[in-house]
């Protein structure tokens, strides 16, 4: 009972990427809702851009693929360009408003 | 099986630092509790056999990426910080329920089977050059006006970043 559930947790298989994927997606996406802070949100959107990356390669690697880790290569380029305005952003809000949380952000009466 | 193995380490190391990501309430510790994330999931490229992807996630995320967010962070001054509460309750007990119909619709559609034809002749051509040569071939040819595109956004990005960051005479307060 317990050997054949160890020889199958020891098989590789493209649902353990998945599952990763999606618990870190999770995280992210909860993190993005439940903070405040204007960096941390973006630092859990990166760990969110990351969890894809994660079920892009299990794809490629069980079934002999190279296209997915191309996307993921061109998800790395697009967090790259996504940190550098957000963090722009960040510090103009800052030096313009003196506002680094998301709730003292509310000229639109929002 | 090493692989395996190595992938349930990384696996367990990502998922405990995404939790830390989430919950740690000083910048700081956010900050390196993202670095172990990142790295952890860099380890999980090289254990599946992405070897360029874990070394460009080393190179771009672990570094590039994290002295941007440490720069930010000593850029902004954190005086306001430790008065204030880090993280909405309420927002949070409200989207828990949300954030599990997500993994209930990633159940159903496990359970409902998606299907990938594997293709033979990247298998050859991985064993006998490796990873980088045909990633290599494929953005060249295949993906070659994405490529190209995704560089055209980068220089964009780079320009808007260093107009929003310039310094202005007026502040509205």
């Amino acid at each position: 009972m317990i050997e054949s559930i160890v020889s199958k947790l020891l098989v590789q298989n493209v649902s353990q990427y998945f599952i990763l994927s999606f618990i870190l997606l999770g995280i992210g996406l909860f993190g993005m809702m439940v903070r405040k802070n204007l960096i941390t949100i973006l630092m859990s959107l990166e760990l969110a851009l990351n969890s894809v990356n994660i079920a892009f390669v299990g794809i490629d690697r069980l079934n002999h693929l190279i296209d997915g880790e191309i996307f993921a290569l061109f998800t790395i380029a697009l967090a790259a360009a996504e940190a550098a305005v957000g963090l722009g952003i960040i510090l103009s809000l800052f030096r313009l408003r003196k506002a680094e949380n998301v709730n003292e952000i509310i000229d639109l009466k929002g | 099986m090493l692989n395996q193995i190595a992938f349930y380490l990384f696996g367990g190391i990502s998922i405990i630092c995404g939790l830390g990501v989430v919950s740690a309430s000083n910048p700081i510790y956010v900050v390196l509790w993202l670095l172990g994330a990142l790295i952890a999931i860099s380890g999980i490229f090289f254990s599946a056999g992405a070897e360029l992807l874990g070394a460009l996630q080393l190179m771009v995320y672990v570094v590039a990426i994290a002295v941007f967010y440490i720069l930010i962070i000593t850029a902004v001054p954190w005086r306001k910080l430790h008065k204030n509460e880090q993280h909405n309750r309420l927002i949070g007990v409200t989207v828990l329920p949300f954030i599990a119909l997500l993994y209930v619709e990633a159940f159903i559609v496990g359970i409902s089977g998606v299907s990938i034809t594997k293709n033979k002749i990247i298998e050859t051509i991985t064993k006998n050059y490796g990873n980088a040569e045909v990633i290599g071939i494929k953005l060249f040819s295949t993906y070659f006006w994405a490529f190209e595109l995704m560089s055209v956004l980068l220089l964009i990005s780079m320009i808007g970043a260093i107009l929003l960051g310039r310094k202005e005479e007026k502040t509205y307060d």
